[in-house]
């Protein structure tokens, strides 16, 4: 083929993708966050939601970088796309909101925050992850028994976890919470949960004085096990459950020892629901909730192996 | 002839072919007012960092310390402190990391690889220190600050409606026109060339060698320091990071601009050149959904090109 017919070919392909491009709805993804796994499953899952609805969906990872998350809204404005779904917290990007706003394109939130300028933020329940640990704490136990609690109030999302475990553990009239310890989480908070978690247990020495660990999240119910293994106290039958369900504590249940549950946010889940909110949107609905809750699992050895 | 050009002929040949793909929503005034607030903060950089260039050194410490200055401004606002006193502060930390960058270098006599690299690592560790670790935003940045971003120079008086000149561009070109006035105008900048063509010699030839350097290094801190701020403003929140993107463009800016110079010097208007070349590359691809990691692959190559393409013409020269 001559050259000048090569390059007539290769306009006539350029345009006609990007005419039919036109034709589907476009709809930008951007995240600084790609790089970690649970925005992977969010991305993943919105993506395969969106080759139902047959839409042109351009992922943008700025890798960290929040200003550029600005710049790409921008873009993605200019461009004018149908719809914008971002995984940033929408605090830090306002210009770039205020943009799409002004151009009367929807921005919807994928575990991002609460803001005014999205159309709605699609996330777990903290509340309803807590219902659930603390319930199976109180069942096991049959509703009595001594508990130790690991919270940390100076975070939000982890405070409103440890005040409705509060409220379910208050509602059982015989489960004492003996003591609600707060772990510096510098380190990650596996260690100083630990230690705190020894001292307890040498302050408590006799079998079955301590009957079960509520944690607000993984790493102070794993610190937990390790101190509870370390004073060789494995065999009292100490019910230990956390929330998050990463891969730790996930081996931890596996393992079938003391650490018995946690809580799994759907993360695949959370994707393909933004899809569906972006649907909605696009066919001229109005979302009224600023929150849409995408319901979460508790893990335990029974399901452990099937939840991917 | 080929050298001087190349570069720019190429970089004109990418810019028409995405203003062929993209007819309606490239070459935009709205589009180009937006681009131009996008790189502003990498062009204060970039162009503070040719003062260092021009001497033939080099500041890797431009990117941390940026955040450093963004994230002093920021933890002071949380004690309260007036928004005109924390941005004095923020560029003084900027001009005293300049200082010591110039000291050691200058001075103490370490390389400018290896000296600012340290300081790289010590200014990202105080920026954590600082701050925690953790981002400051929402009701403890002043709405004075992270409003600034979002207002400029309105355009009605053009005829223009509903389009301004953003404030983080009007910052950028002053600090173009400054640098080039330092630097193209001034004996000043005149000697910071001629140490980068042979230290020795502009030391026999009586410039006051070490006291040069250290005004280059200080005034390349407080460019950092200005772009930390502005982008601290931008996003209206800082984090001990965000500044860290900022050191690699910055360079390669200064390169893609020294591939349009005739001797390979690096001069701010060029630099300005290269910024703009980062700036529409990365919104057109963009907006054709070109996938951000291929972007970074092209990017990287063009850049390549351009400084390889310069090389080759000049040994050509050379023979």
């Amino acid at each position: 083929m001559s050259r000048i017919g090569f390059k007539v070919l290769l306009f006539v392909v350029l345009f006609s993708t990007s005419w039919l491009a036109h034709a589907a709805a476009k709809v930008a993804v951007i995240t600084p966050y790609l790089a970690q796994p649970g925005t992977q499953f969010y991305v993943e899952g919105f993506e395969v939601a969106a080759k139902d609805h047959g839409w042109d969906v351009n992922v943008i990872d700025t890798k960290g970088d929040v200003a550029a998350v600005i710049s790409r809204l921008e873009d993605a404005v200019t461009q004018n796309v149908d719809a914008i779904v971002i995984n940033v917290d929408p605090a830090q990007i306002t210009a770039g909101l205020a943009a799409a706003a002004d151009a009367g394109i929807p921005v919807v939130g994928m575990d991002s925050g609460t803001d005014p300028m999205l159309v709605t933020n699609v996330t777990s329940n903290g509340y309803a992850m807590a219902a659930e640990t603390t319930s199976y704490v109180v069942n096991r136990l049959n509703g009595v028994g001594n508990v130790v609690m690991f919270v940390f109030d100076a975070f939000p999302p982890v405070q409103a976890r440890g005040v409705i475990a509060d409220a379910i553990f208050a509602n059982t009239p015989d489960i004492k919470v003996v003591e609600r310890i707060t772990p510096d989480v510098q380190d990650g908070g596996i260690a100083d949960s630990r230690a705190q978690m020894e001292a307890l247990l040498a302050a408590n020495p006799e079998k079955g004085s301590i009957n079960a660990v509520w944690a607000a999240w993984d790493q102070p119910a794993l610190g937990a096990l390790q101190a509870i293994e370390a004073a060789d106290r494995s065999d009292e039958g100490i019910v230990i459950v956390g929330i998050d369900a990463n891969p730790q504590a996930r081996d931890a249940i596996k393992a079938d020892g003391n650490f018995e549950a946690s809580m799994a946010q759907d993360f695949t889940g959370i994707g393909s629901t933004a899809a569906s909110v972006v649907a909605r949107v696009l066919s001229g609905e109005k979302i009224k909730q600023p929150v849409i809750y995408v319901p979460t699992r508790l893990v335990t050895l029974s399901n452990v192996d099937t939840m991917d | 002839m080929a050298r001087r050009y190349g570069t720019l002929a190429g970089f004109i040949a990418v810019v028409m072919m995405l203003w062929v793909l993209l007819p309606d929503t490239f070459i935009t005034a709205r589009n180009l007012i937006n681009v131009s607030q996008q790189i502003s903060m990498l062009a204060v950089v970039a162009f503070t960092m040719t003062i260092v260039m021009a001497m033939n050194d080099f500041d890797l410490s431009v990117g941390s310390l940026a955040s450093l200055s963004g994230i002093t401004a920021a933890v002071l606002f949380t004690y309260d402190w007036p928004v005109a006193a924390a941005l004095a502060a923020a560029l003084v930390v900027g001009l005293t990391g300049g200082l010591l960058n110039g000291w050691l270098v200058s001075y103490v006599g370490i390389l400018p690889f290896v000296a600012t690299l340290g300081t790289l690592t010590i200014y990202s560790g105080l920026a954590f220190l600082i701050s925690g670790g953790k981002t400051v935003f929402g009701r403890d940045i002043p709405d004075a600050f992270g409003g600034f971003s979002r207002g400029g120079i309105p355009l009605d008086w053009l005829g223009v409606e509903k389009l301004r000149i953003p404030a983080l561009t009007v910052i950028a070109l002053s600090v173009l026109l400054l640098v080039w006035y330092l630097l193209e105008r001034r004996v000043f900048g005149r000697h910071l060339y001629v140490i980068g063509n042979n230290r020795e010699a502009a030391h026999y030839a009586g410039i006051a060698v070490k006291r040069l350097r250290l005004a280059a290094f200080a005034l390349t801190g407080v460019g950092s320091a200005a772009a930390g701020l502005m982008l601290a403003s931008r996003v209206a929140s800082a984090n001990p990071t965000q500044g860290a993107g900022l050191m690699l463009d910055g360079i390669a800016a200064v390169f893609l601009g020294m591939s349009l110079h005739r001797r390979g010097e690096p001069h701010v208007i060029a630099t300005f050149a290269g910024v703009v070349m980062l700036g529409l590359l990365d919104n057109g691809l963009t907006q054709l959904s070109v996938d951000s990691y291929v972007r970074e692959i092209m990017v990287g190559i063009i850049l390549l090109v351009a400084v390889g393409f310069s090389v080759l013409s000049a040994r050509r020269l050379t023979g």
